[in-house]
């Protein structure tokens, strides 16, 4: 469930369709993206874009679906309407229902699964012996619909329970129905502006392609074959509404057994289940026949009351887990937003002593830009690695002039099925060794993080994390031992000599063990990767687990004790977030949603911003670093956009709007200016900046005057989701200011 | 026999202009120069729309524009189809740049630098002063090609071989290879596709093919894109103002056709009445410095002599022939007062005239200019105002006034068929189609030579048989609408081609869709 979407992939070399909501993959999914997908293309791979403007993606699917923004979610419903209500059973994976997911277990009165009393398993009903029975009984035909009269526990969030005595109990499955009843293509029609045959169609296509019942060999072993996938974009699962889009499209894979399958819907990599460098070491057995998940803990007694971290999302948001990645994915703005404003019953904010800056530019890329800098500059002591002056580097008290990846030296983890869209069949270690000699003063990396251990007497232990593989590589295995000695220093090739080393020995089991010579000659070194590690169903087999999906037990539990928890602190500001901890979610009007937080937090007539203002990655841009390129930007000048705001031709004319005009673009929270690029390719009530820059330092890029979002887009709780995700959406009205230049 | 040839399948190109990149590094272009690029298209209108990615860049047509136009012969055509241009050969005229329907020849005049001032390390390593002040485009690579073959690599299949572009193509969309080789990717590509090839219409052969669906090719030619006069959004696309030839390359139209006429007019009238000679020196002072000042156009002023390098296809050498036939015999017509000299002159003035009309016509870069009609128009255009030009100076010279009316039936009966020949050019430009713009800008105006300023001229002309008073200003006015007329053409309509998508590529299990010629209208 907790597939987000930048490690959510289609099995793109082997599936048949893809419906894709606002996934901007051509743009995003790197050079192996694009190389997939156009290998995809020329097979005869069918994508269905839903999104509202034609995006680099959207220009490069099958069909384009032109939708509401953040409406994606009662599209998804209708979809799992179409496929529950409309299709016939046989179009879905009945069996993967039963064996692979939370479809059959008895959910009793209070929402909770009834469980055997003695085990504390989770019942089911069994179609053979006619009784409820553990889900994990052999030789059972558990039940996916109907109610039965069943005894049993049911246990509650904080332990809490109550003991049933023939009550009425339904399959997850029969609820699922019930729930999904009225979200029919029609009704979401009226939401999505998107006509209810369209939506039909779509759901239909998907089921039709996913060859339910087909098996597909891979390396000697037999699995299900479902070449169907769905894509979330950034805007669609990030924020309100994510959790909906996230379990529909989820849900959907499992009704045609297409999850983690061959042609289906697969996670990628891992980030939070550790081991990280092995999906299928990953799946271990959790509670209830799940996979485990390392969710933060809520039970009395386990929560952390006082946050570890300045966005607190061990405290807040128990599904991002308690991983070295888990900090990446809590309520990051809310670290920013805490900065200058402490929430109620939370420890009072504190800067960070040092603030190291690698590689990033907050400054300009994020949401309120011109709070995100106040901060920043009231930091006591920053430090940035840097390449070039930028707005964040601006106010930073040392500046280390790194090498850019030309210049430097690094051994690199290739292959494997580590991301999105990286479907190899070897894994291995390539060398990035110098092309070029380093510009002005600029040191490699390597070194400037060891010459920062020598001199704050951090030595030791920096040699020693790289002995234990903060480089990448574990310096010693069986066999092998390449470890630097701890009390000295050491150069930059006499590191990555030891490193490549160890890799050569990692790779070959010991067998080899030549150094940093060998990589310069060959420049890579592999071995097999065998496909059938691109998908977890193996492994889940193996260990008999299943998918929490459709019925999401764990999470109404966790939600209560979340809730229980907060409130036992007094803390009361987060309760919007706790509603969504349901089972099955339900729809929620989402636009309304971000009217109704604009309106309250600004004091505006959400009327007088009539339209919605999205971004778009820009594929020549990538992340926004390369912006101070001339050559970069020279090149994106070639795609439509850049610099400008997408504008839908009708609506342009309707506002006395021509090609070119100077329009400035406000928002309850600030304003940019842009010229106006009309294209057919965009719904009219839409507005799009390509790329999010608002570098005001950085040299050449400063000068480009695009307008962006950014300074547009507010940091709110209560545009924060339960899982402390914000959008890049918001309402926007539009004023002319000239022609064009 | 090899023929190279580029294969672009729209269905994989994702617009990512990774080969613009790769282009630019390889060949080292300056800053806005792109001899590949990938363009951005949209047909169809909300919520009916498709976007597809189009890579331009040299066709290397099998008929070059370019290659019939070249005054030096610095353009040529390799057995194997590669279009080159000789850097040292060169003079900058700019006169292929007009002429490429594909817009893809440059010429950059000064360096610069990609971010102002002092250019960086790796632009001054690879900076080539050859480049400065002439043609440049697409080559192929023909160096990696070249190196290729003599090192045993097959272009097309080895990197080191092919074309930069299609070696970083991401995804694959991009194919190089012989079309004459019926194992080659591109054939088997061409074979197995469904392609167009941009501006088939115009017949240049390009060897560059657009894949748009899946299947076996189709022998049925495509129907012409449909035009769409103001598409959203695509300014990129749509025909632009040339900038290669402007307003001092007018007034060599200008100065050279009313020259041209001039002294044709003056020469004819020696048979009659006394020569003219001051006419004549002006005639001649006019058509020196329509060719001064169109000197002053080009990249490398120096190698003007070059020019005379190509009598075999270019109007711009027989141009620059027939003027120094024709100044030697006016000058000695003049000097020697012999009227076979005049008569001689006046023929090559004629020539000289014939051979302005006909550059524009070989001009297959713009459409307002390659009409077939507009060679009559121009040839009109030059004795009007030859004639105008000749009445007005009789008036004041000598015995003129009564030559001036004696030539007045002439001046009548000339504006009368210029009106005709323009009526038949843009008769034919509005049916065959045009940039939008180019319509614009030659409707637009009250000194045109459309119907109210003629009959205004006609009237003014009538009225001088009986009030000779009215002959000047009729033979003004007429002279007026015609240099207007050339001014116009050259720089305000000189749109260009533009680029254009026959269909809009099936993507995957998509559908194919009609295709776009963006800026375009008939009218």
């Amino acid at each position: 469930m907790w597939h987000r979407a930048f490690t959510v992939s289609p099995d793109t070399p082997l599936t048949e369709l893809i419906i894709s909501f606002g996934a901007n993959v051509e743009a995003s999914g790197g050079v192996c993206g694009v190389k997939r997908h156009a290998d995809a293309r020329a097979r005869g791979v069918r994508r269905i874009q839903v999104e509202p403007h034609l995006s680099v993606t959207g220009a490069c699917s099958a069909q384009w679906v032109p939708i509401r923004p953040k409406t994606d979610p009662a599209f998804l419903f209708a979809m799992v309407h179409v496929a529950l209500h409309e299709a016939d059973r046989s179009a879905l994976d009945i069996a993967f229902l039963k064996a692979r997911t939370s479809s059959p277990y008895l959910v009793a009165p209070n929402g909770f699964y009834l469980r055997d009393k003695k085990t504390g398993k989770p019942l089911v009903w069994d179609l053979i012996a006619k009784k409820a029975v553990p889900f994990d009984r052999p030789r059972i035909d558990p039940a996916l619909e109907g109610a039965f009269e069943v005894s049993g526990r049911e246990t509650g969030p904080d332990d809490e329970f109550w003991d049933h005595r023939n009550a009425t109990c339904r399959p997850a499955f029969d609820h699922l129905l019930t729930h999904m009843c009225t979200y029919t293509p029609e009704w979401a029609a009226a939401i999505c502006d998107v006509p209810a045959d369209t939506i039909r169609s779509v759901a239909t296509r998907f089921l039709d392609h996913a060859h339910i019942g087909e098996t597909i060999e891979i390396d000697g072993v037999t699995l299900p074959f479902r070449p169907v996938a769905i894509s979330l974009g950034k805007t669609v699962n990030n924020g309100w509404g994510g959790y909906e889009c996230c379990w529909a499209r989820t849900l959907l894979a499992c009704l045609v057994g297409g999850l983690e399958v061959p042609g289906g819907t697969l996670g990628t990599t891992v980030r939070l289940n550790r081991p990280a460098d092995n999906r299928w070491s990953s799946v271990t057995p959790g509670p209830d026949g799940f996979m485990h998940y390392p969710m933060n803990p809520t039970a009395k007694g386990e929560w952390m009351a006082s946050p570890a971290s300045r966005h607190a999302h061990q405290t807040l948001v128990p599904l991002a887990a308690n991983s070295p990645w888990s900090q990446a994915l809590g309520p990051t703005h809310l670290a920013w937003m805490m900065q200058k404003q402490g929430l109620d019953h939370l420890p009072e904010p504190t800067p960070p002593d040092v603030w190291f800056v690698y590689r990033t530019n907050p400054a300009i890329s994020f949401w309120d830009t011109g709070a995100v800098s106040d901060v920043m500059a009231d930091f006591p002591f920053t430090v940035c690695f840097a390449y070039t002056h930028d707005e964040t580097n601006h106010t930073a008290d040392i500046l280390l002039p790194e090498c850019t990846d030309l210049e430097g030296l690094q051994l690199i983890r290739i292959g494997g099925s580590k991301y999105v869209e990286q479907f190899w069949n070897h894994q291995g270690f390539a060398l990035r060794d110098p092309a070029t000699k380093p510009q002005g003063e600029a040191r490699d990396f390597t070194w400037i993080a060891t010459q920062l251990a020598r001199r704050t007497g951090l030595l030791e232990a920096y040699n020693a994390a790289i002995n234990k593989g903060a480089a990448g590589v574990r310096l010693f295995g069986e066999g092998y031992d390449f470890s630097l000695r701890t009390d000295k220093e050491h150069g930059i090739e006499d590191i990555w000599d030891a490193v490549c080393r160890a890799a050569s020995a990692e790779i070959t089991d010991g067998a080899d063990t030549q150094g940093l010579d060998y990589f310069r000659e060959h420049g890579f070194r592999t071995r097999a990767f065998s496909v059938l590690q691109w998908y977890l169903y193996p492994a889940l087999v193996e260990q008999g687990l299943r998918f929490e999906l459709p019925y999401q037990e764990r999470l109404l539990r966790i939600g209560r004790e979340l809730g229980a928890r907060l409130h036992e602190q007094g803390i009361t500001w987060w309760d919007d977030q706790l509603k969504e901890y349901e089972p099955l979610p339900r729809w929620q009007d989402l636009p309304g949603k971000w009217e109704r937080a604009l309106s309250q937090h600004f004091d505006v007539s959400i009327a007088d911003y009539p339209f919605w203002l999205l971004t778009a990655r820009s594929m020549q841009y990538a992340w926004g670093a390369n912006a101070g390129l001339q050559m970069i930007h020279e090149v994106a000048d070639n795609i439509a956009g850049h610099g400008g705001i997408i504008m839908n031709p009708a609506a342009a004319q309707k506002l006395g709007l021509a090609e070119g005009d100077v329009v400035e673009v406000s928002s309850p929270l600030g304003k940019t200016e842009g010229a106006i690029v009309l294209r057919q390719g965009i719904r009219p009530d839409t507005l799009l900046m390509i790329g999010q820059f608002d570098h005001w330092v950085t040299p050449f890029a400063k000068d480009l005057k695009a307008p962006s979002m950014n300074a547009l887009t507010p940091m709110l709780l209560g545009l924060s989701d339960a899982t402390g995700s914000g959008a890049d959406l918001v309402k926007v009205a539009l004023r002319r200011i000239g022609p064009s230049p | 026999m090899t023929r190279w040839a580029i294969v672009a399948d729209l269905n994989l190109c994702v617009g990512c202009q990774t080969c613009t990149a790769a282009c630019k590094h390889a060949n080292a272009t300056a800053p806005g120069v792109q001899w590949r690029k990938v363009l951005d298209f949209e047909a169809g209108v909300y919520p009916d729309v498709a976007r597809a990615f189009i890579p331009v860049g040299c066709m290397h047509c099998e008929d070059p524009p370019c290659l019939d136009v070249c005054p030096t012969t610095a353009t040529r055509k390799r057995d194997d189809g590669i279009v080159t241009i000789d850097y040292d050969l060169c003079i900058g005229c700019a006169y292929c740049a007009v002429a490429c329907p594909y817009q893809a020849r440059t010429r950059v005049d000064h360096r610069v630098a990609a971010y102002g001032g002092k250019a960086m390390r790796p632009e001054a390593l690879r900076e080539d002063p050859k480049r400065i002040g002439v043609a440049q485009k697409c080559t192929f690579c023909a160096g990696r090609i070249d190196f290729g073959r003599d090192n045993g690599l097959t272009p097309g299949i080895d990197p080191d071989a092919t074309p930069a572009c299609v070696s970083s193509c991401i995804a694959s969309a991009l194919h190089f290879g012989d079309l004459d080789d019926p194992d080659s990717t591109v054939s088997a590509l061409l074979a197995g596709n469904r392609h167009f090839r941009m501006h088939e219409d115009l017949g240049t052969g390009p060897g560059f093919y657009y894949l748009w669906e899946r299947g076996g090719a189709d022998s049925a030619p495509l129907a012409p894109a449909p035009m769409v006069a103001e598409p959203a959004g695509l300014a990129a696309a749509s025909p632009e103002l040339q900038k290669s030839w402007d307003w001092r390359a007018a007034i060599n139209f200008i100065a050279g056709g009313t020259g041209a006429g001039l002294f044709a007019a003056t020469a004819l009238a020696g048979l009659f009445a006394p020569f003219l000679w001051p006419a004549a020196v002006v005639a001649l002072a006019l058509v020196a410095a329509g060719l001064f000042f169109v000197w002053l156009e080009i990249g490398r002023p120096w190698r003007f002599i070059n020019v005379y390098f190509h009598v075999r296809r270019s109007w711009m050498t027989r141009e620059a022939l027939a003027a120094l036939a024709f100044f030697g015999f006016g000058a000695a017509g003049i000097w020697f007062l012999s009227p076979a000299a005049w008569l001689s002159a006046a023929a090559f003035g004629l020539v000289f005239l014939y051979c302005q009309a006909m550059i524009l016509r070989a001009a297959k870069g713009i459409p307002a200019w390659r009409q077939a009609g507009i060679v009559p128009l121009i040839i009109a255009t030059g004795l009007v105002e030859g004639v105008a030009l000749f009445a007005i100076l009789a008036v004041f010279v000598g015995s003129g006034p009564s030559m001036a009316r004696g030539v007045l039936p002439v001046l009548i009966a000339l504006v009368a068929a210029r009106y005709g020949a323009w009526r038949r050019y843009r008769g034919a430009l509005g049916r065959d189609g045009a940039p939008v713009h180019a319509f614009k800008a030659l409707d637009r105006g009250l000194l045109t030579l459309c119907a109210p300023a003629q009959l205004a001229i006609l009237a003014l002309l009538a009225v001088a048989f009986v009030a000779p008073v009215f002959l000047s200003a009729g033979a003004a006015l007429a002279l007026a609408t015609g240099w207007f007329f050339k001014f116009t053409l050259i720089t305000r309509a000189a749109f260009n081609q533009g680029y254009g998508v026959a269909r809009m590529p099936a993507r995957g299990a998509g559908m194919s869709s009609p295709g776009i010629k963006p800026g375009w209208m008939v009218s």
